[in-house]
Formats: structure tokens, C-alpha cells, sequence
């Protein structure tokens, strides 16, 4: 791989990595807040597994770029400002009420799915064996919050009323989930991770269908994007103050 | 209705290839499918795992071991169906499974248990085979794989705490000293 292939891979898998931490944050805000006992348990995993994820893909990061996996990490998470993450705003906002979370949490781990079942197949071996030890947990996360997404769906007015306005809130997020990457034209060249619009296709042919089987109804209006991987909402400034605030009291770095 | 719980269930779980399935605790849900995956979550996410049973609550029938001694009477003949039959050895045991008998009621299968798997049982527990759900093969894989390769760690296997220690040893050490 020469350098200006490996500079693009390093900002693909930076954005997997941005996505699983920041989306994993916000699903911990349920801990001790979900509706029932086994649910709070069940989204404290996927929160843990979803930093587990980011992990995975923040050595990677440093693998391309001859970093130390062990210290790269922490100065990705605590280090960079806001403008240097390189998550999708989808998973930016804070956790709202369980239909939110829930339909957040769906529309990503299937989008997930698809496309880490592309990357398991990467011409890139290393990046091809994260996306595969990943997929099996995705695919649990994916069933766990497929079974919500139906029996909130379809469960009471009220159920049916908050899952309907969250799909009207998050939909404007979707098509940054689903847009192509700016470093991605080579990569895909290279058989190194799919073009995005395949990913998108496979997945509108699974998540359409989910979703209006769940009775929901798909916003009409199409909104502008406003907020892109390089354009992020004021939620995630918050976020990362609060996040990076411990690591910021000491300048040097502390060592866990 | 004053009670607002989910049904529970009940869950027993498979800890080794081979081994009976054994009673681990009871989950809240709604349904019989997001029963089993809560029981992934609270119970099959650190040890290893390789199979999960569960039955709503009502449908296991409980019998100490004295109650088990009253013989069951042979009735007209009913329509019998099979039983899995649980006990518990010991009293820090816990109820796992023995075997299956056909039986046409609860007293009948814990009678039929007690002849077939010995006295030492202290604690019956009888449910019809049909109201078992199981963990299908095909859902081993993204129920049970990720749990492998991450042991259960103790606060003590992170560094943070021996350097709290460290801090306090030294205060200690220096609120001695003065």
C-alpha cells in the first residue's frame, strides 16, 4: 500500500472508529435510565460494545499511520477538537426518549451490517479481520434493536406516536449515514472497502421495508443537509466537553 | 391491575458442550423473543455459554421434596404429553435438568422424576416439553461467539485501582509519620 493509499484508509477507518465512539457515549447515557431493568443492561452492553468496536478501528487507524495502538487511541478520544471527528451527526444528539434511541440505534447497526459485511471481504487483510470479528456483534445489536423497532412500532398510540416523530426527526440525518466518503474513490479502486452507493442500496432494500412493516411512514419532505462528517451539531461540542473534561485538567498525559 | 411487570421467565443455561442446562435467574419481558435475547444480555454476555432454555414463569410446576413423596394416584388414563424434569441437589444447588418423562400432569412427572433420577433431589421443578423456548443452532453464532475471548475482569485487573491504593498508602503513610 504507498502512502497516499494508506492516508485515505487511515481517514476511512478513522470515521468507522468516530461513529462507534461517539454512538456508544450516547447509548451509555441509558445506563441506569432505561425502562426496564434487562434493557438498561442490554444497552449498557451494545454501548460497551460499540467502544469495544471503536477501539478496534482507532489501532487500526494508528497501524496505517505507524502510531502506538496504545496511546493513539486515548489522544484520538481526548485530544482532538470537535472539527477533527470525523463521525456522521446521526449519532451526535443525546440519547431523547427510548423510541429515539432505539430507531438511531437501528438505522446505523443495520447500515452497519451491510457494510461491514462488504469490508469483511477488504483487499486490505487487517481492516477485513476488525470488520469480520465485529460483524458478530452487530448482528446481535441488530436483532435486539429490529425486535424494538416492530414492537414499538406496532405497540401502543403512544409507542406508535414516538417512534413516528423520531423517524421525522432522524431522517434528515440519513443521508450523510449513507454518503460517500471524499477519500473513498481509490479505496474502492483498490477493492479496499465498497462504493458507497451499493452499501446504500442494500440497505434501503432492508430498512424501507422494516420500517413501513412496523407502520411507520416515511417523511415526505425532503430535508437539506445541513451537517456532514466535516459540518457537526453544537451536540457534539457538548459532548466532548464533558467527555474530554477529566483529560484536560492534566496536561500531561495520564497513563490508565 | 396493581402489577405492572412484564411476565417472567425463567432461564437455564448451557455452561459447557454436553452439560445439562442449569437454572441461572429469570428475566422480564414481553414476549417470548425478547425474553431469549434479554437472557443473552443479563446472563450469556461474560461466561461462556452455549445454550439458553427459558419458560414463562407460570408454566414450571414446583415441588419440594416432601410433597414429592406423596405418590402420585394413577387417575383414568389421560392424555400425557412429555415433561423436562429439573432438580436441585443440595440446598446451594441449583435446579438442573435431568431427563424427560411422560407423564399427563405436574405431580405425575415429578412422581415419575423421583423413581427414575434418585432421592437426592431436594427441590422438583416439572414443565412441558412444548413450552420450552430454545436458542436455535443457527442463533449460536451472533448470541454466543462474542462473549468468547473476554473473561470476566475484576476492578483489581486495571491498574487505576493499585495506583488509588498507591496514594492511600502514602497519605497513610504520612498521616502516621506526622
Amino acid at each position: 500500500m504507498n502512502e497516499e493509499m494508506r492516508r485515505a484508509a487511515a481517514a476511512y477507518v478513522l470515521s468507522l472508529g468516530d461513529d462507534e465512539m461517539i454512538l456508544s457515549h450516547r447509548d451509555s447515557e441509558w445506563t441506569g435510565h432505561a425502562p426496564i431493568l434487562e434493557e438498561d443492561i442490554a444497552f449498557a452492553n451494545i454501548a460497551l460494545d460499540e467502544m469495544g468496536h471503536a477501539l478496534l478501528w482507532y489501532r487500526l487507524h494508528a497501524e496505517l499511520l505507524g502510531k502506538d495502538p496504545e496511546v493513539h487511541p486515548d489522544r484520538l478520544v481526548y485530544q482532538r477538537k470537535p472539527a477533527d471527528f470525523r463521525n456522521t451527526p446521526l449519532v451526535e444528539g443525546p440519547k431523547g426518549d427510548w423510541a429515539r434511541s432505539i430507531l438511531r440505534q437501528f438505522l446505523f447497526d443495520s447500515a452497519e451490517l451491510v457494510r461491514l459485511a462488504e469490508l469483511s471481504q477488504s483487499a486490505h487483510a487487517p481492516l477485513a479481520a476488525v470488520a469480520r470479528k465485529i460483524l458478530t456483534e452487530e448482528r446481535y445489536h441488530d436483532r435486539h434493536t429490529r425486535a424494538w423497532v416492530r414492537r414499538l412500532g406496532l405497540g401502543t398510540d403512544e409507542s406508535r406516536r414516538r417512534m413516528q416523530q423520531a423517524l421525522e426527526e432522524l431522517w434528515p440525518f440519513v443521508p450523510d449515514l449513507m454518503a460517500r466518503r471524499p477519500e473513498e474513490s481509490p479505496l474502492v479502486a483498490a477493492g479496499i472497502c465498497p462504493p458507497a452507493d451499493v452499501v446504500q442500496k442494500s440497505w434501503e432494500a432492508d430498512v424501507i421495508p422494516t420500517l413501513q412493516a412496523a407502520g411507520l411512514r416515511f417523511p415526505t419532505e425532503s430535508v437539506p443537509a445541513r451537517f456532514d462528517r466535516f459540518h457537526h451539531t453544537t451536540d457534539l461540542d457538548e459532548l466532548l466537553a464533558e467527555l474530554q473534561s477529566v483529560a484536560r485538567l492534566e496536561s500531561s498525559e495520564a497513563v490508565w | 391491575m396493581t402489577d405492572s411487570q412484564l411476565p417472567r421467565y425463567e432461564i437455564f443455561i448451557v455452561e459447557r458442550p454436553g452439560r445439562p442446562p442449569t437454572y441461572a435467574g429469570s428475566v422480564h419481558a414481553s414476549d417470548d423473543e425478547l425474553a431469549m435475547l434479554n437472557a443473552r444480555d443479563v446472563f450469556a454476555r461474560r461466561p461462556d455459554c452455549h445454550g439458553l432454555w427459558a419458560f414463562r414463569a407460570e408454566t414450571i410446576s414446583s415441588r419440594t421434596a416432601d410433597e414429592a413423596l406423596s405418590a402420585f394416584e394413577e387417575t383414568e388414563p389421560a392424555p400425557r404429553e412429555r415433561y423436562l424434569v429439573f432438580g436441585k441437589l443440595g440446598h446451594k444447588g441449583v435446579p438442573t435438568f435431568l431427563g424427560a418423562v411422560e407423564a399427563s400432569d405436574p405431580d405425575e412427572a415429578v412422581g415419575r422424576g423421583r423413581s427414575l433420577y434418585g432421592q437426592d433431589v431436594v427441590l422438583w421443578w416439572v414443565a412441558p416439553e412444548r413450552c420450552r423456548l430454545a436458542t436455535a443452532a443457527e442463533d449460536a453464532g451472533p448470541m454466543f461467539e462474542p462473549a468468547k475471548g473476554k473473561p470476566f475482569r475484576d476492578q483489581a485487573f486495571y491498574p487505576v485501582e493499585t495506583l488509588m491504593r498507591q496514594l492511600r498508602r502514602a497519605r497513610t503513610h504520612k498521616q502516621e509519620r506526622s
